[in-house]
């Protein structure tokens, strides 16, 4: 049984003590060292497992999984909804007009401090919608690579939060609780279903552009254990901290001085016999594998030239496309829970004028994404999901965070908003929900994010209700005591 | 039984993380049979099940169809069905049992659950059938974790002798009732270091422990502890766990996540430990310092625990909405530290399973509620974090200082408002005047010629606009004077115009050349004099020569250098105007009246290159001929109409210009300097508002829904609150720490507890409600409880306790037994064993290496760490600005705390950010650990060093000898032989391999930067000691306490 990763130093150990080592020991060890012996050990019964299995070690899901992988892109500061994926003709008719009563009084709105006006999406060509595919929903022009996968995506114009500021609305919708100390989606997608992959973590994080205001909280395990905290690859420096030998120690340095740690490790665990000192050793093979795959992953120079130019990427650049292609990549490694954000969306003025700058940075690669999994046979069970905290007012915001005059934008909206899913067991080419003409508010099939967060855990194998963590004598769960899951946007 | 069917019944993925549930039920199943012969209690078979399987629809909130299950009455009675839910004594006609056990779905119990286990329904069948006992007297009803605790007679034990102190008498006699023995006493050296890490965080030096082993007396353990305990490391040790609880950071959280100054409370802390300041004064002072009636500054800081709440700064936050968010979390974190009580379940609605209402929580929300708001409109939408902050007293020495700079600073202040005062009518003339100037934007005025005169013979004609045409003869060279009277004033400008015309050679505007209708003027000079005196005409000194295009070679500056043989051309932009532009050096005729302008074009380059059309013009008004910077002129034009802040961007500017007081005035610069560089620090404090705000329950925890006013007060279900004390933060704070509380002495212990024994007698920190984990040791819990208040609140008491008894000393050795039946050691049959904290292996592995400072106190530190961890945030972003010298080498707890983004490597450690309140770290043995340990340029430093110490403070000494020194270092015991040879053989290698490339050697030596290694010692022998360093400080024995 996987003997060979561990050498016991046998000038030290009498037998008995080497019978119990492997007793204690190989379970840890060897559960952590590879994911082949880490799939037998799902048939050994509960009781026999608590002692020997890694926290990543994959679990079985409560009922069988659409998506095995998720790429979760955040688009953080919140597009323009209203002018990418939600239509809205007679918003545009009424543009300039004062806005109804009811958008405005008694309303929480962040920046908005005077009865605004009607913001249409403009009437030149670069912002019209077309019908794309075969399904004919309309997207925006200025996603043109999007449109050429339309019928793959399920748009939810419905999406709804209780939070109206950056920081508390990241958290609410990506922990389900607006203030710190929450598990995060991808955290507690881990600790469901462990991961894939025992060489490279199974919850992985990349940013483009600023941090957002939530801070490692948006990716943090809040009770859960931190193994399922979600680990930021950097594009600057090391890809995981602390990954590269300091100067002057060699790869060839690195496993003579890990090997020495194992063997002394080892006459520890025979003396004292604590199965800690087991699972420790795992991780030290792990930690030096890593050093190894994490870099390997990280190279995309090697990925042919049509890929690249799918997806506009270039080696060493950073880039959203890069962490596209990389996203890529990490699936198919086994890596469960990709995470992308990506900064610059918050459009307080000057929405028609940033808007395009925006959308060509990211969609040409993520249309390459969902294309690239198509052609590999793995956008079935890859979900993809585009989000944002919540979405912008169809009314117009002319002022800036000082008060002083911009040109036009949109302040943040809550009250429905649109994203989209594809890949996973989404329905492809299909529209969820719908709003009122001025895309305010739901008038069918209004999703909240509780419900939101629940119908991707459901896709995923995982009844919300039942993924559960106790603490502080209670049973916690991602979607509170809400959540209902939305059989809608599934094929 | 019960307890094994509620842990079963868990999820499976619950139930693999949670250790502690699993490790109930494998310890529960060790006495399967007693059980089945027992009367069935309701406290611990019936209670717990009625919680966790019917509660939550029967319970004082919903009643669903009438049924309420709290207490026996209701149970016995009432419900809106036909039947009584639970007649004594019969099970067959209680609806219960036949509600749980129907076959069809709808009316089954519990709905769209799991149906009951066949062992559980059985239980209650038997419960009914013993006649349904519900004991009802008041104090069975509580829960015991709300009942006072009294002092429990010790119990009788198989061996007393094994017993150093009274909690050794509970711990053994638990385990004889299992039939396990205790372990014998770990090693001295092992026992050492486990006592070192425990009360102070680092571990012993080889000295420190070559003196205990000699010391044969029986006191030689207690001495050391009592020692340590009054280490004033105790302090930085304990201080960890208490501000984990505090949320202490050094940050607001949040979208900027700005750092904000608290670390004296931190300081605060560590003092109180040290000091041990008894714990209801602790908390008094943190809870209510600022309202006790003797308040010091010391008191006054200790209210910093309350302002350590996050705060949201991003714009378009709602102030309101931010400060209710930071009252829960005050009411929350009070619950959990003081309390051990999940309260904030309460927020939305009364708890489901524990004796607090919704209305409860708000009561206590009210003590809290008088603070001010924390965020301040800065404009618009765009917020600064503000709220209470006090200034910390000076040093002495500094005090004298700090007050002759402030008298320095007020005489210089009078100085300079003298002076400007004297300037203000000044200035006020002088911005209207500006103002006008500016006013009258820059214009071009044609200048007629009143004269003009050539020296080639052309003839010339001025056209209406005011050019003169040429004609006539074309000579070789010419010069033209063009005389003209203006009555324009204040001109800061000429411009020269070559036009075109049909009657030119290729219309111009040169006369020489059809094709190539250039010329070249070589030189353009003027003189002013005024109508009056115009013999007496003064030169004119031109500036900024410009054109709108000028041929190479023959820029438009050549026109002005007083060099004939330069000038300025145009080829090869034939057959179109052409302008060129000067200043004049200062404004012309600024007194008004005419002024005779004599301009001369001198052109002698030959072939006709002359000027076949050509118009002058002259400029005035203009801000850049003021010389204003663009921000003084735009704020000049508003006249009266600026703020105070632009007003002051003019008065900065004409100061500067006025040399009296700009002097003055960085006289007053330098002193401020001085000042800032003393100015006391600050730290943030919580103060009462004067009058108080009303407080409502918030409906479904919505601060927009008010519901029903509430008063300050206590829930009931605990000790009583005396009606003497005041209805304030400290009335409270009182009340809590009452000796009749049930709650805080067993919470606090029981924390402790579990820091020297790995988990808690009640093993949810967190909860001591009714969904805690039962308590494994209750007796000594409360024995503890007790001892702890009557020593007068004494934290080190309780830690010497706890240091001294023989359960605590004994061998972290797990045998095969062992593991089997007690894997997580909940009866201490074993001394303790686990991963040490963040900030335990940081400060050890300084510790050990010889780097670590015993600097303390004061603002936190930043160690190194890789770059771009602080990333762009926005607003105020702060810098992460390594520290150098010994700050570089300081406790963890020191560090510079920052929300977003906490120092990585102690975080990989199970750090948390601190945005909330933590009861218990977790403790993960991950992959990223490794790394930490291997690379992570601090750790690279201090193994550098520590191989530096292993070669110095053994020089000489052979190898065997310095593994033997460097593992004592860093283990306290003494190597294994096989361990020791090990490392000897580790040396060896690495030094055979470092000689055959010693690149490797001063690769790693040259690039760590903290760290410089004494010049002598050879530089390959330092790196293969430094890869023995690194193995030693990656060895799990070393991150571990045993």
């Amino acid at each position: 049984m996987n003997q060979s990763e561990i050498r016991t130093p046998k000038s030290t150990i009498d037998m008995a003590r080497r019978q119990m080592f492997q007793r204690l020991g190989m379970g840890i060890g060897g559960a952590a060292l590879g994911s082949l012996l880490a799939k037998d050990l799902i048939a050994a019964p509960a009781h026999k497992r608590f002692v020997h299995e890694s926290p990543m070690t994959p679990k079985p899901s409560h009922f069988p999984a659409r998506a095995k992988s998720v790429i979760y892109i955040h688009l953080v500061g919140a597009p323009s909804h209203l002018d990418l994926f939600n239509y809205r003709p007679v918003l545009q008719q009424r543009n300039g007009e004062l806005c109804p009563d009811e958008f405005f009084k008694g309303k929480q709105l962040a920046f908005i401090r005077e009865q605004p006006t009607l913001l249409g999406t403009p009437t030149d060509k670069k912002f019209n919608f077309s019908r794309c595919g075969e399904s004919g929903i309309p997207l925006s022009n200025l996603l043109p690579h999007l449109q050429t996968v339309a019928d793959e995506m399920c748009v939810i114009k419905t999406l709804h939060t209780d939070q109206f500021n950056h920081a508390p609305a990241q958290m609410f919708l990506l922990t389900g609780f607006n203030r710190f100390g929450r598990p995060s989606i991808g955290s507690w997608a881990t600790y469901g279903l462990g991961s894939e992959n025992q060489n490279l973590p199974g919850f992985v994080v990349m940013v483009t552009g600023q941090v957002l205001g939530a801070g490692n909280s948006a990716w943090g395990s809040g009770f859960l254990p931190t193994v399922y905290q979600g680990i930021e690859f950097r594009s600057q420096g090391d890809p995981v901290l602390f990954l590269s030998n300091p100067s002057g120690i060699d790869s060839g340095d690195r496993r003579r001085i890990i090997d020495s740690v194992n063997v002394l490790n080892k006459a520890q665990l025979a003396d004292v016999g604590d199965p800690e000192i087991a699972t420790r050793i795992a991780q030290y093979e792990m930690a030096y594998r890593m050093q190894t795959s994490v870099p390997e992953l990280m190279d995309i120079s090697h990925e042919p030239k049509h890929i690249h130019e799918m997806y506009g990427t270039a080696p060493g650049k950073t880039s959203f496309a890069n962490n596209c292609l990389l996203a890529r990549r990490m699936v198919e490694r086994g890596v469960r829970f990709v995470q992308l954000f990506d900064q610059g969306w918050d459009m307080h003025g000057s929405v028609f004028g940033s808007l395009p700058k925006k959308t060509a940075q990211v969609d040409q690669p993520i249309a390459a994404l969902i294309k690239d999994l198509k052609q590999r046979g793995m956008l079935d069970d890859t979900l993809i999901v585009w989000s944002a905290e919540f979405g912008r007012t169809p009314m117009a915001q002319g002022n800036n965070g000082e008060g002083k005059k911009t040109s036009v934008g949109r302040d943040h909206h809550k009250e429905a908003y649109s994203v989209w899913m594809a890949g996973g067991g989404v329905k492809g080419g299909h529209i969820y929900g719908e709003t009122d003409d001025f895309g305010y508010a739901p008038v069918r099939d209004a999703m909240h994010v509780h419900d939101f967060n629940a119908t991707i855990m459901h896709l995923m194998g995982m009844d919300h209700e039942r993924l559960t963590f106790r603490f502080q004598g209670r049973d916690y769960r991602l979607t509170d005591v809400h959540g209902v899951v939305a059989e809608g946007v599934m094929a | 039984m019960t307890q094994i069917m509620r842990c079963l019944r868990n999820t499976p993925l619950t139930t693999l993380l949670s250790a502690t549930t699993l490790s109930l039920t494998m310890l529960t199943v060790l006495t399967p049979t007693a059980r089945a012969v027992e009367p069935v209690d309701f406290a611990r078979d019936i209670k717990p099940l009625l919680d966790a399987q019917c509660m939550k629809c029967h319970g004082r909130e919903k009643r669903k169809g009438g049924v309420l299950l709290t207490y026996r009455a209701a149970a016995m009675t009432e419900s809106d069905l036909a039947h009584k839910p639970i007649v004594p004594g019969d099970p067959d006609a209680s609806e219960m049992i036949r509600r749980l056990t129907l076959q069809d779905d709808d009316e089954r119990m519990p709905p769209s659950k799991a149906p009951l286990k066949a062992e559980e329904v059985d239980l209650l069948r038997r419960w009914i059938k013993e006649g349904a006992v519900w004991p009802d007297d008041g104090s069975h009803r509580k829960h015991w974790a709300y009942i006072k605790p009294v002092r429990p007679e010790l119990p009788a034990v198989s061996d007393a002798s094994w017993c150093r102190t009274p909690i050794d008498r509970f711990v053994l006699a638990r385990l004889d009732a299992e039939k396990l023995t205790p372990s014998r006493e770990e090693d001295p050296a092992k026992l050492l270091r486990r006592v070192y890490l425990d009360l102070i965080g680092i571990p012993p030096t080889p000295e420190e422990a070559d003196a205990f082993l000699a010391d044969q007396s029986p006191e030689a353990y207690e001495k050391v502890v009592d020692r340590l305990l009054a280490s004033p490391r105790y302090g930085e040790k304990w201080a960890r766990q208490w501000l984990d609880l505090a949320r202490y950071a050094d940050s607001n959280g949040f979208q900027a996540d700005q750092i904000r100054e608290n670390w004296a409370y931190r300081d605060w802390v560590i003092k109180a430990m040290n000091a041990d300041m008894p714990f209801d004064e602790f908390t008094i002072d943190q809870l209510a310092g600022d309202l006790l009636p003797d308040a010091t500054v010391d008191t006054r800081v200790a209210t910093g625990f309350h302002r350590l709440t996050t705060c949201n700064v991003e714009a378009g936050v709602h102030p309101e909405e931010n400060r209710t968010n930071q009252v829960f979390d005050r009411v929350n974190t009070t619950g959990t530290v003081w309390l051990g009580t999940t309260i904030e379940c309460c927020q939305c609605h009364s708890h489901k399973y524990d004796p607090f209402t919704q209305n409860e929580y708000y009561q206590l929300f009210a003590y809290f509620n008088n603070t001010p708001l924390e965020v301040k409109q800065k404009a618009g939408v765009t917020f600064d974090f503000v709220g209470p902050k006090m200034a910390l007293p000076l040093p002495e020495q500094q005090r004298g200082k700090y007050a002759d700079l402030h008298g320095k600073y007020a005489a210089l202040k009078a100085k300079y408002d003298a002076a400007t005062t004297q300037a203000a009518a000044d200035q006020k003339r002088w911005e209207r005047d500006a103002a006008e100037a500016l006013r009258h934007p820059p214009k071009w005025t044609t200048l007629r010629p009143a004269a003009f005169e050539t020296t080639g013979g052309e003839t010339y004609e001025v056209l209406d606009d005011g050019s003169v045409l040429l004609g006539g003869t074309v000579p070789g060279t010419t010069v033209y004077t063009f005389t003209a009277q203006t009555s324009l004033t204040n001109i800061t400008g000429f411009k020269i115009e070559t036009l075109t015309d049909d009657s030119l050679p290729g219309k111009g505007p040169g006369r020489g050349d059809e094709e190539r209708s250039n010329f070249v003027l070589n030189e353009f000079t003027v003189t002013a004099a005024t109508a009056k005196t115009p013999g007496k005409a003064a030169p004119v000194k031109l500036t900024d020569p410009r054109a709108d295009y000028s041929q190479p070679n023959w820029d438009v500056g050549g026109l002005i250098d007083g060099n004939g043989k330069t000038g300025w051309a145009i080829a090869d932009q034939f057959h179109k105007p052409h302008w060129a532009t000067f200043q004049t050096d200062k404004p012309l005729n600024a007194d008004g009246g005419e002024t005779v302008l004599t301009f001369t074009l001198d052109q002698n380059f030959g072939r006709g290159r002359v000027i076949g059309r050509l118009r002058l013009s002259a400029l005035t008004g203009s801000g850049d001929a003021l010389g204003l910077p663009k921000e003084v002129a735009t704020l000049l034009m508003k006249d009266d109409k600026r703020s105070k802040k632009e007003q002051k961007v003019i008065d900065d500017y004409y100061a500067k210009a006025n040399p009296v007081a700009d002097k003055i005035r960085s006289e007053m610069e330098a002193v401020k300097r001085e000042l800032d560089n003393i100015e006391p620090p600050t730290t943030l404090v919580m103060v009462e508002m004067d009058k108080p705000r009303e407080t409502h329950v918030m409906m479904r925890g919505n601060y927009l829904h008010p519901g029903q006013e509430v008063e300050p007060g206590t829930p009931a279900t605990l000790h009583p609150l005396d009606p003497d004390l005041p209805k304030n933060r400290l009335g409270f704070a009182q009340w809590l720490m009452s000796p009749e509380n049930p709650l805080t002495a067993r919470v606090t212990v029981n924390r402790w507890w579990a820091a020297f024994m790995s988990r808690g007698i009640v093993a949810t920190q967190e909860d001591f409600g009714t969904q805690c984990e039962p308590p494994t040791h209750p007796k000594l819990l409360d024995w503890l409880a007790v001892e702890f208040i009557e020593s007068g609140w004494s934290m080190k008491h309780m830690h010497k306790l706890i240091a001294m008894s023989a359960a605590y000393r004994q061998s972290s050795k797990v045998t095969p037994e062992l593991v089997e039946r007690d894997p997580v050691n909940l009866l201490y049959a074993r001394g303790p064993r686990f991963r040490l904290s963040a900030e335990q292996i940081r400060d050890s592995a300084l510790r050990v290496s010889g780097l670590l400072s015993e600097k303390m106190y004061g603002e936190p530190v930043y160690p190194p760490q890789p770059p771009g961890i602080w990333r762009q945030v926005g607003r105020n972003e702060p810098k992460f600005n390594t520290s150098t010298g010994e700050d570089r080498f300081r406790r963890g707890v020191y560090v510079i705390w920052r929300r977003a983004a906490p120092y990585p490597s102690m975080v990989n450690f199970d750090a948390p950010d601190r945005a909330a309140c933590v009861p218990n770290r977790a403790r993960t043995n991950t992959p990223l650990q490794a790394l930490t340990l291997l690379n992570d340029e601090a750790y690279v430093e201090m193994g550098l060093a520590l191989a530096a110490r292993v070669m110095q403070d053994r020089a000489g000494a052979d190898t065997r000898d310095k593994v033997t020194y460097a593992f004592r270092r860093v283990l306290v015991r003494e190597p294994t032989s096989f361990e020791a040879e090990h490392l000897a053989g580790v040396y060896e290698r690495e030094l055979a391999q470092l000689k055959k490339s010693p690149k490797e050697a001063e690769e790693l030596i040259r690039t760590v930067k903290g760290y410089t290694p004494p010049k002598q010692l050879d530089h390959v022998e330092l790196a293969a000691w430094f890869r023995v360093a690194n193995v030693l400080l990656n060895l799990d024995e070393t991150v571990t306490k045993g």
